[in-house]
C-alpha cells in the first residue's frame, strides 16, 4: 500500500510536470496554430492526470471532469480556434512584448514564486497531490504571463485557456475536484467564453483588419 | 418556495421567449411581466426574511438573509427602472436604424440571462456556484457592451471580455483555496463550499489558506467591482454600451460583485482578525477614491465621467465595509443602494443627452435646460447626488463613512508597526484624522469636477440644430421614482428597506 502510494504520487506528479513543459513550449512557440496544438496536448496531459487521481482514489465525480475536459478541451475548443486561424490573414506572431528567452527566463522565475507562495500551505494537502498544486499555481502564473506577453488575440485566448488549465489541476490536486455543480458550470462558461472570443476575434478582423490587440487604442484618455 | 422558484425562472422564461418573439411590443410586454414577476418574488422573499430569519431552499441550493435580500432589492428596482427606460430608448434606437428591428429579440434575451445570473450570483448558496453566476454576467454583457458593433465598441467589449474572464479566473483560484481549506473540517463533500455549512465552522478553518484565498477572490471580484488598479475595463465598457445596459452595469452588477466579496469576508473573518480583511478593503477602497476623482478632473466625454465617478463611489463603499463596525458597514451598505439609484439616473440622462446631441463631448452639449428640461433635471439631481450633497440620500451615507473613519481608523493596523513605509504617522488618531482629511479632500475633487462639467451641460444656450423640446415618454417615469427616492430616504428609510439593512449589517458585522 505504502509502495502504490508513493509511485501513485510520483505518477501524479510526472504528469503535472508534463502540463509544466508544456506551458514553457507555448510560451516558445510563435505559430499560432501550434499554440493551439501544443495547448490540446496539455489539455490531454490534464485528462490522464485527472484520470489517474480518480483511479488512485476512487473519486468517480474525477471521471466525469476527466471525459469533460478531454471532449472540451481537447476536440471541441482547438476546433474552434484551428477555424478561426484559418480565417485570419496572419499566422505567425511577428512582434512580441518580449522575446522568446526573456519570456522563459521569466516564466522560470515564476515557478519559483509559485512554489514559494505555496510553500506554507503545502503541508495540509493530500499526500498524493502535494507538489501538483504549486505546479498549478505556476502554470496560472504563465498563463497570465502569456496573455500580457502576446499581442494577438488569439494567442491571448490560449494564453487565459492554459490558466484555466492551471485552475483545473489546482481543483484536482489540492481537493480531488470541486463540487460537480461547480465543476459543470465551470466547464460550461469556460466553452462559451471561448466560443464569444471566437466571434469577437471574428469581428475585429472585419472591423481593424487585423488581430492585433494593440491596434485596440481607440478608446483612451 | 414558490417566490424562490419565480425569481429564476421569470428571466429564464423571458430570455427563451425573447429569442423566438419579433415585435417590439411584445418583446416590452414580456420584459416588463418578467421584471414585475421578479420584484413580487422579492417582495415575498423579504417578508419571509424579515419574519423569519435566513432560510435556505430548493434542498440547500439556494440561501436567502437580509444582505441578499437586500441586493435583490436593489436589483429589482433599478431593473425596473430599466425595463420602462428601454421602452422608448430601444424603439427610438430601431427607428433611427442604430439597430436592425431583427436584433432586438437579440438584446431582449441577453439582457434577461444578464438577469439572471446576477439573481443566481446573489441567491447561491455555494461560493462555487457563486463563481459559475458572475463568470455567465461576463459572458452575457459583453455582447451587450458591443452591441452596436461599431469598432469603439468592439474593442470595449473585447477588453471587458479579456479583463473580467481573466480577474474572474483569479477568484476561482480562491474559491479552490477555500475548498481545500475546508475540506479538512467538513465531512460532507458536496456541500464544502456553502455559506450554510462554512459559517457554522468558519473559525477551524486554516487561516493562511483563508488569506491567500481572500487575496485571489477580492482580486477577482474586484475586477468586476472596478477596483483601482484592476478598472481599466471600465470606462470603456461604460462609454460603449447602450444606455440601459451601463445603468444595470453600474447599478447592479457592481453590487453583485461587491456582495460576492461580502460574502467571503463574512467566511474569512471568523477564522483572521478583521483588521487584515478590512485593511485591504481600505487600500483599494483609497486607491480607487484618489484615483478616480484625479481622472474625474480631466474627463471631458460625460460617459468617461459618469464612470469614474462610479470607481470613486465604489471606492467609497470599500472603504466603509473596510473600517467595518456598525457604522461603517451601514454607511457602505447605504452608499451602495444610493449610488446604484443615483448612477442608474445619471446615465438615462446620458442616454436621452446622447440621443438629442449625437455626441459624447462636454464641450459640445450645451443649453440642456432649454433643449432638454426633463433631462437636464434628472442630470443637475443626479450630479448633486453623485456629489453626495444634501438634501441626497448619499449625503447621509458618505458622511456615516466618513465618520466611522474618523472615529474608529482602520481596525488592526497600527500604522507604526508595518515598518518605515509610513512610520511617520505620528499616533493612531493623527492617522485618522489624516486618513478623514484625504477621503474628504478628494470626495471634494470630485464634487467639483462633476458639478464643473454639469453646469457647463445644463446652461447655456444650445447649438444650431438642436430640437428644442422633450415630450414626456415613458422613459421619463423611472427617472422621476429614482429622484424622488434619492430625496425621500435621506429623511426617512421605508421600515423594511431600514430593517434589511440593519440586519445586513449585524451580519457583517462580527462578534
Amino acid at each position: 500500500m505504502q509502495v502504490l502510494s508513493y509511485s501513485g504520487s510520483q505518477l501524479v506528479d510526472l504528469c503535472s510536470a508534463l502540463l509544466l513543459l508544456t506551458c514553457f513550449a507555448i510560451v516558445a512557440q510563435r505559430r499560432l496554430s501550434a499554440c493551439v496544438d501544443l495547448f490540446a496536448l496539455q489539455s490531454a496531459f490534464l485528462v490522464m492526470t485527472a484520470a489517474l487521481v480518480a483511479y488512485l482514489t476512487g473519486n468517480q465525480h474525477l471521471y466525469i471532469a476527466a471525459a469533460l475536459t478531454g471532449v472540451i478541451k481537447v476536440i471541441i475548443i482547438p476546433r474552434v480556434l484551428k477555424k478561426v486561424i484559418d480565417r485570419l490573414n496572419v499566422k505567425r506572431e511577428l512582434v512580441m512584448y518580449v522575446n522568446v528567452p526573456a519570456g522563459l527566463l521569466i516564466c522560470g522565475g515564476l515557478v519559483m514564486l509559485a512554489f514559494f507562495i505555496s510553500q506554507p500551505i503545502i503541508p495540509l494537502g493530500f499526500l498524493l497531490t502535494r507538489d501538483s498544486l504549486a505546479i498549478a499555481l505556476a502554470i496560472v502564473l504563465i498563463g497570465f504571463f502569456t496573455m500580457i506577453a502576446r499581442q494577438k488575440a488569439v494567442t491571448q485566448l490560449v494564453g487565459f485557456l492554459v490558466l484555466e488549465n492551471g485552475l483545473f489541476l489546482g481543483a484536482t490536486a489540492a481537493t480531488y475536484g470541486m463540487p460537480l455543480i461547480v465543476e459543470l458550470g465551470v466547464f460550461f462558461d469556460v466553452l462559451i467564453a471561448t466560443l464569444i472570443a471566437g466571434i469577437y476575434t471574428n469581428r475585429l478582423q472585419d472591423a481593424f483588419d487585423s488581430v492585433d490587440t494593440n491596434q485596440l487604442t481607440v478608446l483612451k484618455e | 418556495m414558490i417566490e424562490v422558484a419565480a425569481l429564476m425562472i421569470a428571466p429564464l422564461f423571458a430570455g427563451g421567449l425573447s429569442l423566438v418573439v419579433h415585435r417590439s411590443a411584445l418583446l416590452h410586454a414580456i420584459n416588463l411581466m418578467s421584471m414585475g414577476t421578479l420584484v413580487a418574488a422579492e417582495i415575498m422573499i423579504t417578508r419571509t426574511v424579515l419574519r423569519d430569519g435566513p432560510f435556505t431552499a430548493l434542498d440547500q441550493l439556494v440561501y436567502l438573509d437580509a444582505l441578499s435580500s437586500f441586493i435583490l432589492f436593489i436589483i429589482g428596482a433599478v431593473g425596473l427602472a430599466c425595463s420602462f427606460y428601454m421602452r422608448s430608448y430601444m424603439d427610438e434606437q430601431v427607428a433611427r436604424g442604430m439597430i436592425a428591428p431583427t436584433r432586438l429579440n437579440l438584446f431582449f434575451s441577453l439582457f434577461h440571462m444578464f438577469l439572471l445570473a446576477m439573481v443566481v450570483a446573489t441567491i447561491a448558496n455555494s461560493v462555487g456556484v457563486q463563481w459559475v453566476a458572475i463568470e455567465a454576467t461576463t459572458l452575457a454583457t459583453t455582447f451587450l457592451i458591443a452591441f452596436w458593433r461599431r469598432r469603439e465598441s468592439l474593442e470595449a467589449g473585447w477588453k471587458y471580455l479579456i479583463l473580467c474572464s481573466v480577474g474572474i479566473s483569479l477568484a476561482l483560484f480562491g474559491v479552490v483555496l477555500l475548498y481545500y481549506s475546508s475540506l479538512h473540517v467538513l465531512s460532507d463533500v458536496s456541500q464544502a463550499l456553502n455559506v450554510t455549512q462554512l459559517l457554522p465552522v468558519a473559525d477551524r478553518l486554516n487561516p493562511h489558506v483563508l488569506k491567500l484565498a481572500f487575496i485571489f477572490i477580492l482580486v477577482g471580484y474586484g475586477t468586476k467591482v472596478g477596483l483601482v488598479p484592476m478598472h481599466s475595463w471600465l470606462p470603456d465598457a461604460y462609454t460603449e454600451a447602450p444606455a440601459p445596459v451601463v445603468a444595470m452595469l453600474a447599478g447592479v452588477l457592481e453590487v453583485v460583485s461587491v456582495y460576492a466579496i461580502l460574502r467571503m469576508r463574512m467566511i474569512v473573518d471568523h477564522a483572521v482578525p478583521s483588521g487584515f480583511t478590512g485593511g485591504l478593503l481600505v487600500l483599494l477602497g483609497f486607491s480607487s477614491l484618489v484615483t478616480a476623482a484625479l481622472f474625474i478632473l480631466i474627463q471631458h466625454n460625460y460617459k468617461r465621467l459618469f464612470a469614474y465617478s462610479s470607481i470613486e463611489h465604489m471606492g467609497i463603499a470599500m472603504i466603509g465595509f473596510g473600517v467595518g463596525g456598525p457604522l461603517g458597514t451601514f454607511g457602505g451598505l447605504f452608499h451602495l443602494l444610493n449610488h446604484a439609484f443615483a448612477k442608474s439616473m445619471a446615465f438615462f440622462a446620458a442616454g436621452n443627452i446622447h440621443r438629442r446631441y449625437h455626441t459624447m463631448e462636454i464641450g459640445h452639449v450645451q443649453g440642456l435646460a432649454v433643449a432638454q428640461p426633463w433631462t437636464a433635471m434628472a442630470l443637475m439631481i443626479s450630479g448633486l447626488a453623485l456629489s453626495a450633497l444634501p438634501p441626497f440620500a448619499s449625503f447621509a451615507s458618505e458622511v456615516q463613512v466618513v465618520t466611522a473613519l474618523a472615529s474608529q481608523g482602520i481596525p488592526g493596523m497600527p500604522f507604526t508597526s508595518t515598518g518605515g513605509m509610513v512610520s511617520f504617522a505620528l499616533s493612531d488618531q493623527f492617522s485618522r484624522v489624516g486618513l478623514a482629511t484625504v477621503f474628504l479632500l478628494f470626495a471634494v475633487l470630485a464634487f467639483a469636477g462633476l458639478i464643473y462639467r454639469m453646469t457647463r451641460m445644463v446652461w447655456g444656450t444650445p447649438p444650431e440644430g438642436i430640437l428644442r423640446e422633450e415630450t414626456w415618454t415613458l422613459g421619463h417615469l423611472p427617472i422621476i421614482l429614482l429622484a424622488g427616492a434619492l430625496v425621500v430616504f435621506s429623511f426617512f428609510l421605508p421600515p423594511p428597506i431600514r430593517q434589511l439593512l440593519e440586519q445586513a449589517t449585524m451580519l457583517l458585522v462580527i462578534q
